[in-house]
């Protein structure tokens, strides 16, 4: 189809020309140079002009053209006037003066204003949801430092508990030691006598308390194995006897316990954990029974073995049960002077074997706990597996490289706890000459070394050919000492204060475990 | 009139408070309700100046916009002084502010400017730091004003009246 040029014929010039002045409803104003209306054509009651004054439109007029050239045509799109009316709004320049003329535009100014509000507040919407965002990465940085912060704090909590508790053994068995061979030499009248169990009282009570401080920190590291072997049942029990005997009769205490059958005479459990269970629970009977008795039964009846500690003594009065197995929950039970970690020991340690603990008790009466616990071979091949991880454990060697002999021992014992055989060295060349000579499973470097660093180390190995798990350990967590200890052909790099269960994890995954 | 009439043209982003300044100057009132500017609205108030002829700020409230190149510039043509509006919980609307102002600098060299942070009310939130008011103030009027509650509306108004007057 092809349009020809030129006029529209007048019918349809017409048309137009009525359809768009319908729509434009146009005002035409003309003014002199002073801005005095002296002609007025169009619509007058669309632009809301027909109520005002001349000399308020004169204003209005003279303040929308302030400071343009009047010369020349001028066009203002969207003006908004002061009778709240939009138009567009041209000035045509006259010999006598200027031709002002308004197009009705409100139609499109609400449309437009429609559109254009619902982009601007979804532009503001975005940016409050990118700020909420940041804020929340922020708050969430914050907490992550928080948290490292919490985790280094309990690491070193838990290695302070450890080494505190592991250290107390070595002089608790020279007190055990010598009490035994003074309380042969003493009559037992004598007043030294009873100077000695007061001694053996007290020495119990840091026996009991230490190595609960020892469960309480490896469990938290999470470094949990048991160590299935067969228990002399009945030489048990005349232990726990010779122990808890003397405090009850210095308390004027009964005190009994007995194993009431003997028809296993090893079975398979692991015998620290069962002692420690069982110490607990009779070290608090013994000390929360002021009158009457304690009374302990010990029997094995197929493959589980029950034990029953029963007292007389102050009773767990109800509004406390849910509390008694909280660690360090001190103050539960009325006149409580320990550290509040036996009950929750006795609970985590019964769960590790996957036994069961019960308790009945009545205030002012008594309180009777329970502990049923099976035996550690008969469950689905347990006991083979935790003897596969038991021979797992002991087939690992571990070179401990450390010059501060705290670190080296506490890096030991760790070590020892997770199963490895472990060897400590303290310089560099030892470490050389000692890893080639007999390469251990895993290397385990710090870098801060006298004279020669760990980086020096691990680096002077890898030349030789040596291909070996290296673990790094250092002060400075910084990206910059990483990538060194990674260049220098370390496997891992651990910062200290050393968190413990990634120290153990990493341990273990060094050795494929 | 036109010796004592100024036209003053407001740049800013959107929902910066223009609308709001001029309510808030001409009017005395505030609105919490957010509405677009669609064109222009023309407005105008008479400010009297200590020992000097009043002087009545002819105010072009123009929609908002970030850059000029989206904005009708006829609008701009015969403006005396510009009053930029940047929001100070939203730093970026103090960049849109300055980039308004290069762009206009091109067609109005010798138009006044000054720079008005607002929505003083929200401190709180602002993302604009104050040492880098401190340092625009070396090159620009800034003033920090809340068209919620007036504050700094007044004096921003009287030193751009007294600057395009003089």
């Amino acid at each position: 189809m092809n349009a020809r040029e030129g006029s529209f014929p007048p019918e349809i010039e017409n048309l137009v020309a009525r359809l768009l002045i319908e729509r434009a409803r146009p005002l035409v104003v003309c003014c002199d140079r002073d801005w005095r209306i002296v002609d007025v054509h169009g619509d007058v009651e669309a632009f809301g002009c027909d109520g005002r004054g001349e000399q308020d439109c004169a204003v209005e007029f003279e303040e929308l053209f302030l400071g343009l050239p009047l010369d020349e045509p001028v066009d203002l799109p969207f003006v908004q006037l002061k009778t709240g009316r939009v138009a567009h709004v041209s000035l045509v320049p006259g010999d006598a003066g200027y031709t002002i003329v308004f197009l009705d535009a409100q139609l499109e100014h609400d449309r437009q204003r429609v559109q254009q509000q619902l982009g601007n507040e979804a532009a503001l919407a975005g940016q409050q949801k990118t700020r909420a965002i940041q804020q929340l990465r922020e708050i969430r940085g914050e907490l992550e430092q928080q948290r490292t912060r919490l985790q280094e704090a309990n690491a070193l909590k838990n290695a302070l508990i450890a080494t505190l508790s592991h250290d107390f053994r070595t002089p608790l068995t020279s007190i055990f030691g010598y009490l035994h061979l003074l309380e042969q030499h003493v009559d037992r009248d004598d007043d030294t006598q009873l100077s000695l169990r007061a001694i053996r009282r007290n020495a119990t009570y840091l026996l009991t308390l230490s190595e609960n401080l020892l469960e309480y920190g490896r469990s938290e590291s999470g470094a949990t194995l048991l160590n299935p072997e067969g228990i002399e049942l009945q030489a048990l029990v005349d232990d726990l006897d010779a122990m808890f005997r003397p405090l009850a009769s210095d308390l004027g205490l009964a005190f009994l316990i007995e194993l009431e059958d003997r028809g296993e005479q090893r079975p398979i459990l692991d015998e620290t954990r069962v002692r420690q269970v069982l110490v607990n629970l009779l070290s608090n009977a013994v000390r929360y029974t002021a009158r009457g008795g304690v009374v302990a039964r010990i029997a094995w009846r197929g493959d589980v073995l029950e034990a029953e500690v029963r007292d007389t003594g102050i009773g767990i009065p109800e509004e406390f049960r849910e509390r008694i197995f909280v660690p360090f929950n001190r103050g539960v039970r009325n006149g409580s002077k320990g550290a509040g970690l036996g009950l929750s020991i006795v609970k985590r340690l019964v769960e590790q074997m996957r036994g069961e603990l019960t308790f009945t008790s009545v205030a002012g009466q008594g309180t009777c706990f329970r502990v049923v616990l099976p035996t550690l071979r008969r469950e689905n091949g347990d006991a083979d597996r935790i003897a596969d991880e038991g021979a797992w454990m002991h087939s690992h060697s571990a070179l401990v490289v450390d010059d501060d002999p705290d670190v080296a021992q506490l890096l030991e014992m760790l070590l020892v706890d997770i199963g490895f055989r472990v060897r400590v060295v303290h310089d560099a060349d030892t470490a050389i000459t000692e890893a080639l000579a007999n390469p251990p499973d895993v290397l385990l470097v710090d870098v801060e070394l006298p004279r020669l660093s760990g980086n020096t180390v691990v680096f002077r190995l890898r030349a030789q050919g040596y291909r070996g798990r290296i673990v790094t350990l250092s002060a400075t967590p910084t990206a910059e000492a990483r990538a060194a200890a990674i260049a220098a052909g370390t496997d891992h790099y651990l910062t200290k204060p050393l968190n413990i269960e990634q120290f153990v994890r990493i341990m273990r995954r060094a050795v494929g475990g | 009139m036109s010796g004592q009439a100024r036209k003053i043209c407001m740049l800013g982003d959107f929902g910066v408070g223009k609308t709001s300044l001029v309510s808030r100057f001409v009017s005395n009132t505030f609105s919490e309700r957010y509405l677009t500017t669609v064109g222009v609205k023309v407005d105008s108030r008479e400010v009297l100046r200590d020992g000097a002829d009043p002087v009545k700020l002819v105010l072009w409230d123009i929609a908002g916009r970030s850059a000029l190149d989206a904005l009708n510039t006829s609008y701009l043509r015969g403006a005396s002084g510009l009053l930029l509006v940047a929001d100070g919980t939203r730093e970026a609307t103090l960049r849109a502010a300055l980039d308004l102002l290069m762009q206009s600098r091109a067609l109005l060299p010798k138009a006044d400017a000054i720079l008005l942070i607002n929505k003083l009310d929200l401190v709180d939130r602002w993302e604009v730091a104050p040492a880098t008011l401190a340092e625009l103030r070396e090159s620009l009027p800034v003033y920090e004003t809340s068209a919620r509650f007036g504050d700094g509306v007044e004096r921003a108004f009287a030193d751009l009246a007294g600057r395009v007057a003089a």
